[in-house]
């Protein structure tokens, strides 16, 4: 509080006198949105995030994706507080080459999960405020799917939504990947195009419901050939 | 206090040893020496029409009214004491947009009539207060019918096709017995209203000194203008 | 914790073509122990009027016992049956008369009208009303209810396809939370019938 002065009876009096103490305080969070859904099936992984930035209400930026490639076999998901978003990625990138040089070859999908895992931890206790998933390819050449919560927890799986649409959006998955609650199930294998089209349909749903989540969504392919991208737009308000 | 009748202070409408409420009689007399006011129930309407006579040539009755719009759909007219009508005019608009309220859609007929009429049963039972000199006729169009309905001050009401209320409201009746049909439309119920309220009416009837009120399924309730009561006094 | 989230359930109402429907889970829970695994909280009011009152189970139920005590006076009163507008402009105002200390509840209202034509609507817990044209849920997994309705739903679905609708998007979005679930009731509302059907879900 300012401290402000005004004259009364040719005295000076103290506005803020007899007021008690003053607290400050330091929020250093702050939830900027984002989701992301991967997707593992035989010989592909798939991970698609939004492409909007927020800030309560705000609209930072309309084409912010929230992906990282690893390497040829990994991408990452990182949606939360973006200034840890950026410092983690950064730390991923470093604890990479440090890796390389050390070991001479790229980190596998399961080390880079084990890593991540441990790199979260080591901030128990003042935790980076991000939703990581990882969606890579394992030792076959398989999708994996790996996801965290902000302190290192690591969940092994076949498909996961994460960030602020993924309430909305993990039992829509249940239901059409993890083929939940259904009397007959199909027999044949998922595809990369199911996949794909599963991934754009939860996502439009998502945009629908949630103001955090909008304006487009980056796809990333990920084979034995390497990662291809692809876009798709949302609803832009 | 003096006598053995006085010290207690009984309502006004205390039963007389014969089973009468005195007091509701007598407001039926000041009913029944008031300004005729007539209704009728058409196929396709309803017609409120009631005499309007000034008392001087000097009033000025451009801009007081007999017929009362309710909501959209009701309209009210009354033979008797004005002042009192004003007051369940009041009462009835209220209810009309209580009930609108509480059920997001228009109060039917039947339960406006039936918030009024409870109103006016409340001032026979009550201490301190004197009986409604009025009695109503409501009219309505809700679910594809038309409504007309007497309120008389003791609480009690009639749905009626066609009556007469006010001063010579037997003849008027009588007239509109003989008139009535099941199957008469608004233009020539109009027509009949105007010929009862004519049966009994004192001088020169102009668009002055009746006032009418008409409501349809179209168009709501509305009180005619001057000039559309002239044109249907013109045309009779 | 929310107090709207003390005993867990969640209930979705969808419109179809001349028939809606209404589904709830059926858990009744204190926090995280599961007490009770046949707590209704969908309620007949009329004989194709629902309404659905998921949140704080003892205001559930005394909101449906003061809806019950407003809607009899209502049809001796007026002799004639509630619509399902006039109802929820009846649980509008029940709510809003507790404006500054509500009931713990957040209703949807579904059924079919005078006309037969398909109605839903929805409150928060001080009255605030709103009738969408698709579908409406409620309670402590609503997220994971909408990201299933707004996949599932499509215009004009015959009662089979709505029950198939609601009832996976029921299932799905309790099986992702962890204080609703426990079984799952289904109501199919059409003009001539209402088909009650219990479901049987993981119990987990």
């Amino acid at each position: 509080m300012a401290l402000s002065m005004m004259e009364s009876n040719n005295r000076l009096i103290y506005n803020d006198a007899g007021q008690g103490p003053v607290q400050h305080q330091f929020s250093p969070y702050t939830d900027n949105g984002g989701s992301i859904v991967a997707i593992g099936g035989p010989g592909f992984a798939i991970i698609a995030s939004d492409t909007r930035l927020t800030s309560g209400f705000a609209i930072y930026t309309r084409e912010q994706g929230k992906l990282h490639s690893l390497t040829n076999a990994a991408v990452l998901g990182a949606s939360g507080c973006w200034c840890d978003v950026l410092s983690l990625t950064r730390l991923i990138q470093a604890r990479m080459k440090l890796y390389k040089h050390e070991h001479q070859k790229d980190m596998s999908a399961a080390a880079l999960a084990q890593m991540l895992s441990t790199m979260l931890y080591g901030r128990r206790f003042f935790p980076y405020y991000v939703s990581n998933v990882i969606a890579g390819l394992d030792e076959e050449g398989n999708g994996v799917v790996y996801s965290y919560d902000p302190v290192g927890h690591c969940d092994k799986n076949m498909y996961h939504a994460g960030g602020s649409s993924g309430a909305l959006l993990q039992p829509l998955l249940d239901s059409q990947i993890g083929l939940k609650n259904m009397a007959i199930k199909p027999t044949a294998p998922l595809t990369v195009e199911k996949a794909l089209q599963i991934t754009k349909d939860v996502f439009t749903s998502a945009a629908e419901r949630d103001i955090k989540c909008g304006d487009g969504v980056i796809i990333r392919i990920i084979t034995k050939d390497g990662i291809r991208e692809e876009t798709f737009k949302l609803r832009f308000d | 206090m003096a006598g053995t009748s006085e010290r207690y202070s009984f309502s006004l409408t205390t039963f007389s040893p014969s089973g009468k409420l005195v007091q509701i009689e007598y407001a039926l007399a000041a009913v029944a020496s008031g300004a005729p006011t007539v209704g009728i129930k058409a196929t396709n309407g309803v017609v409120l029409a009631t005499e309007k006579k000034h008392k001087s040539m000097l009033y000025d009755g451009t801009s007081v009214w007999k017929i009362e719009t309710i909501n959209e759909y009701i309209g009210m007219c009354y033979s008797g004491m004005g002042p009192d009508y004003r007051l369940l005019v009041k009462s009835a608009r209220k209810a009309a947009q209580a009930y609108k309220m509480a059920y997001g859609e228009r109060i039917p007929t039947v339960q406006l009539v039936q918030r009024v009429a409870a109103v006016m049963q409340e001032y026979t039972q009550s201490g301190g207060v004197r009986p409604f000199g009025v009695s109503l006729l409501i009219c309505g169009w809700d679910d594809g019918k038309p409504y007309l309905v007497q309120c008389d001050p003791s609480g009690a009401y009639f749905p009626w096709k066609a009556t007469a209320m006010g001063k010579n409201f037997i003849s008027g009746k009588t007239f509109l017995e003989k008139r009535y049909k099941n199957d008469i439309e608004l233009e020539d119920a109009i027509h009949t209203a105007i010929l009862a309220l004519k049966e009994s009416f004192e001088g020169q009837m102009t668009a002055e000194n009746i006032e009418i009120g008409i409501v349809t399924k179209d168009g709501g309730f509305r009180r005619l203008s001057t000039g559309e009561v002239k044109d249907y006094l013109d045309n009779l | 914790m929310s107090i709207l989230a003390y005993n867990g359930g969640a209930v979705v109402g969808m419109k179809g073509n001349g028939c809606v429907a209404i589904a709830s889970d059926k858990r009744f829970g204190i926090q995280l122990q599961t007490i009770g695994l046949d707590f209704d909280k969908i309620f007949e009011v009329g004989p194709k009027i629902y309404m659905g009152i998921p949140g704080l189970a003892t205001d559930t139920q005394t909101v449906n016992q003061r809806m019950k005590f407003r809607t009899n006076l209502y049809e001796l009163k007026e002799n004639r049956p509630v619509s399902p507008k006039v109802l929820s402009a009846m649980i509008s105002n029940l709510l809003y008369e507790h404006r500054f200390g509500p009931y713990f509840v957040e209703p949807i209202v579904v059924g079919l009208d005078g006309n037969n034509e398909p109605y839903i609507s929805t409150f928060d817990s001080i009255g605030c009303v709103s009738e969408p044209e698709d579908f409406v849920a409620a309670g402590t997994c609503d997220d994971q209810l909408f990201g299933m309705c707004e996949a599932l739903w499509k215009p004009n679905m015959n009662p089979d396809e709505l029950f198939e609708a609601v009832s996976q998007a029921l299932v799905n979005a309790c099986d992702r939370d962890a204080i609703s679930g426990w079984g799952a009731k289904v109501y199919v509302i059409e003009k001539d019938k209402v088909t009650i059907r219990n479901l049987r879900t993981r119990m987990d």
